[in-house]
């Protein structure tokens, strides 16, 4: 099996190209049978993919060390659940992983269009396969491939990185790389567009599901990610403006852009130019967090990559793809024209042109302050780092400004908006904003950029409620019908739309967390067993945290644990026990900390054992090894986050989802229907 | 030999697979098809779409009368503008299907939510099942 996988990727790569070539010959010289097998072809390297993951998978489930990827990220005592993850572990499995839902999504693709958006196939075909191909040749060439053999077999593996060896962590990379993958199909369909000179709104009507479907993924893997890191590194926050975090984040920043210009496009015929540059934009992004995470660039918590050529490959790939779509979108200038001028700076086409600068803004932020230390080395000799508060600078006012676009997109006039428009649908949101503020404030509140985004907060769930019932009201008054089924049809009708506000109040959600991070509580004590630990939360009550001691249990694939146990005391009441640990593992040096968290709706008790006096001791259960630094933490509202990530991803689904009548823009009357696809004739 | 034989089949079966359109001349259509949104399409509902969100908001009272009869005129032109808009279709399916809006928006029958064009005497539209007549597309044609 693991030499069959060896074998099928040796063979994709041909396949491969192949394909991509006849794409565009079949496109270019409109020959059916030609574009027929680069069609078969997507399937055939989809085919080949998956027998070689099986090979990688195989190789991890049966201990076969003499392969240097194996041996790198595993170890017999690994779960067999990790070792399966072992696929995405490390950079060589990743860019397999990569390719092989590369290939999927282009399968299912080339599958559902079979027998629609014809002219569009030959071209998209050749982009997929021309991206599948690069990634291939990067894993057969570029002194990555997972098959490569050690001159001898170790006994045992060098194991899989503790901080990897994590529920969330074996969900959050494939999220983020379906997301990633899913996006190449808009991209495909963009450029298709772009050579065909089809440039009308169809290529984005045609892509708008797959857009969504990565957006969706996109969302959902950054917030699993927070909360790996939440849970996981034991530093007590979720989100540290890490390069490879920020890298995911990048593209995340852009779809969104995308998502809500080609509204723009599609209702009034402007930004053109614009969706063409954030389709690229966005997938030259993606192809720019997979390279990141895995080459080892720029010094991050991620550094699991080990390549650092790779880089340089994928670079020049990027600016490949850069320059042909610059050249393409150049020599197209003239039918991407807008068809109307924005009218009024007071209309929702400005809201939507704002949301898309404010947007860009902190993706050029995020993007400087990351690859800052790498474009001061190459200038200066000296690399200069910047930290979380050049970011939150940054990033806060204008996170603050689309925070409040959120909530004036919605209800402002499209076209432009008269004073008494924005009067008759602003008043009631502002003062009900205004007035959490001065009730917070009132209650003992004091941080502004907190109350500024409560308030805020506050004003756009107020814009969404009024919406929905706002909108049931006259549905149920124009159709007659009960509240309930009027809301139902509602949603139903525009599912866009409406799952687009339920998108909108997550996000709410997530920065009403962020934004409760400004009255974390922090406490950091030396205790011996006995000891207590008291800690306020901003809420008014008190956690009393007695240290009961350290204990050293054997776990599966690790050398030793040591667990601290405290039971905790909430207002003078018992409110359990919490407990933390630091963790040895067999085929790893330094500790790993687990941290112990206790949630409620409205604040975590966090704790973190971050020093044993004596951790060998510990290790040994010694009664003299007792001695340990605890830094206990309230974190304010995190679990919101949590609750607004379910949010957005119930929206997007709702928004995503295929709904009759919706899944083609058209109207039913169709003049002269052609039957479609596959005729059998002769070249 | 089990694997030289697995790796045989894997490869003459893919070449097999991806080579047979061309050896055996089957040819993908590489033709829009009639089924598909035609741009013209896609901005006539578009500009019906937008008809009913601006109705919708004003029956929600998020735009007042004035604003609404302002914003109704002007996407009513431009609705009309859509469909009458030469399209890839021949000159006698065009006349037709112009002739057909002309008369489903006058009589009521082209629905305001959908565009579907339903037959005469209809009250609901068969495309979306929404009512047909009062505040549908009919009062468009009337103030543009």
């Amino acid at each position: 099996m693991i030499l069959l996988g060896e074998f099928a990727l040796w063979i994709a790569l041909p396949v491969g190209i192949w394909g991509a070539v006849l794409g565009f010959v079949g496109g270019r010289k409109q020959r059916g049978d030609l574009v027929l097998s680069g069609e078969r072809s997507v399937y055939a390297v989809f085919f080949l993919l998956i027998l070689t993951s099986a090979g990688i998978i195989t190789a991890f489930l049966t201990d076969r060390f003499e392969y240097w990827y194996v041996a790198n990220y595993s170890n017999r005592e690994l779960d067999t659940y990790f070792k399966i993850a072992g696929l995405w572990a490390g950079q060589r499995g990743s860019l397999v992983f990569w390719a092989l839902l590369l290939s999927l999504f282009s399968s299912i693709a080339v599958f559902t269009n079979r027998h629609k958006n014809r002219e569009f196939m030959p071209y998209v075909v050749g982009v997929l396969l021309s991206i599948t191909s690069f990634f291939l040749v990067v894993l057969l060439f570029g002194d990555v491939n997972p098959f490569e053999r050690l001159p001898f077999a170790p006994a045992n593996g060098r194991g899989l990185n503790p901080q990897l060896q994590s529920y969330w962590m074996t969900m959050h990379p494939p999220t983020l790389y379906l997301g990633f993958t899913a996006f190449t199909i808009p991209f495909a369909f963009a450029i298709s567009a772009l050579l065909k000179g089809e440039l009308d709104t169809r290529w984005i009507v045609i892509t708008r599901r797959w857009t969504l479907i990565s957006w969706f993924f996109l969302a959902n893997g950054i917030i699993l990610g927070m909360r790996w890191a939440y849970e996981e590194l034991g530093w007590g926050g979720f989100w540290f403006w890490d390069p490879v975090e920020n890298a995911s984040l990048l593209p995340w920043l852009t779809a969104t852009a995308f998502l809500h210009s080609i509204q723009i496009q599609e209702n009034r015929g402007m930004l053109k130019v614009w969706n063409m540059s954030l389709v690229t934009l966005t997938f030259l992004l993606t192809i720019f967090a997979t390279f990141l995470t895995r080459s080892g660039l720029i010094e991050s918590v991620h550094t699991f990559a080990e390549n650092t050529q790779i880089a340089l490959i994928f670079l020049s790939f990027m600016g490949v793809v850069a320059g042909i779509c610059l050249l393409l979108i150049v020599w197209r200038y003239p039918m991407l024209k807008s068809e109307n001028q924005i009218q009024s700076f007071i209309s929702r086409e400005a809201a939507f042109l704002f949301n898309n600068l404010f947007l860009l803004g902190i993706a050029f932020a995020v993007m400087w302050g990351t690859l800052l230390p790498l474009i001061s080395e190459w200038l200066t000799g000296q690399a200069i780092t910047v930290g979380p508060p050049f970011f939150n600078r940054v990033n806060l006012p204008i996170g603050m400004a689309l925070l409040a676009l959120t909530g004036v997109g919605p209800v402002i006039a499209w076209r432009r908006a008269s004073r008494r428009n924005l009067a008759r649908n602003f008043r009631m949101p502002v003062a009900l904003g205004m007035i959490v503020v001065a009730a917070l404030y009132l209650s003992g509140a004091r941080n502004g950029m907190a109350l500024l985004t409560f308030g805020l907060a506050a004003f756009v769930v107020t814009i969404i409620f009024v919406e929905f019932v706002k909108g049931t009201k006259a549905r149920a008054s124009i159709e007659g019908e009960g509240p309930a089924i009027a809301l139902l049809h509602l949603v139903g009708r525009n599912r866009r739309r409406w799952g687009g506000y339920i998108v909108h109040v997550g996000v709410v959600l997530i920065f009403t967390a962020f934004a409760g991070a400004a009255f974390d509580r922090k406490v950091v004590q030396t205790l011996d067993p006995g000891d207590t630990v008291t800690i306020e939360s901003p809420f008014g009550h008190e956690y009393t945290l007695t240290y009961q001691g350290l204990s050293s249990p054997r776990g599966q694939n690790m050398l030793r644990q040591a667990v601290a146990l405290m039971t905790v005391e909430k207002n003078g009441r018992p409110f359990g026990t919490l407990t933390a640990e630091k963790r040895l593992y067999l085929t790893w040096e330094t500790p790993v900390t687990e941290v112990g968290i206790r949630s409620s709706f409205l604040e975590d008790l966090y704790l973190i054992l971050e020093n044993v006096s004596d951790l060998g001791g510990a290790f040994e259960n010694s009664a003299e090894a007792q001695r340990a630094t605890f830094e206990v933490q309230v974190n304010i509202l995190v679990g919101w986050i949590w609750y607004g990530g379910l949010v957005v991803s119930i929206g997007s689904l709702i928004g995503m989802w295929p709904s009759r009548g919706q899944a083609t823009v058209g109207p039913r009357t169709k003049i002269g229907a052609k039957q479609p696809a596959l005729a059998a004739k002769g070249p | 030999m089990a694997l030289i034989l697995g790796a045989i089949l894997v490869a003459a079966g893919v070449m097999l697979f991806v080579l047979i359109p061309i050896l055996r001349g089957e040819w993908a259509s590489l033709e829009r098809t009639g089924h598909e949104v035609a741009e013209r399409d896609a901005r006539k509902t578009v500009a019906l779409r937008g008809l009913r969100d601006a109705e919708y908001d004003y029956r929600a009272g998020k735009l007042n009368q004035e604003d609404y009869g302002a914003l109704k005129a002007e996407m009513g032109r431009e609705a009309l503008a859509a469909i009458e808009e030469p399209g890839e279709t021949t000159e006698g399916e065009l006349e037709a299907e112009i002739a057909r809006a002309h008369k489903g928006l006058a009589e009521g029958r082209t629905c305001g939510s959908c565009g579907h064009l339903n037959v005469t005497g209809s009250k609901f539209c068969a495309g979306c099942g929404g009512p047909l007549g009062k505040g549908s597309a009919d009062e468009t044609l009337a103030s543009g």
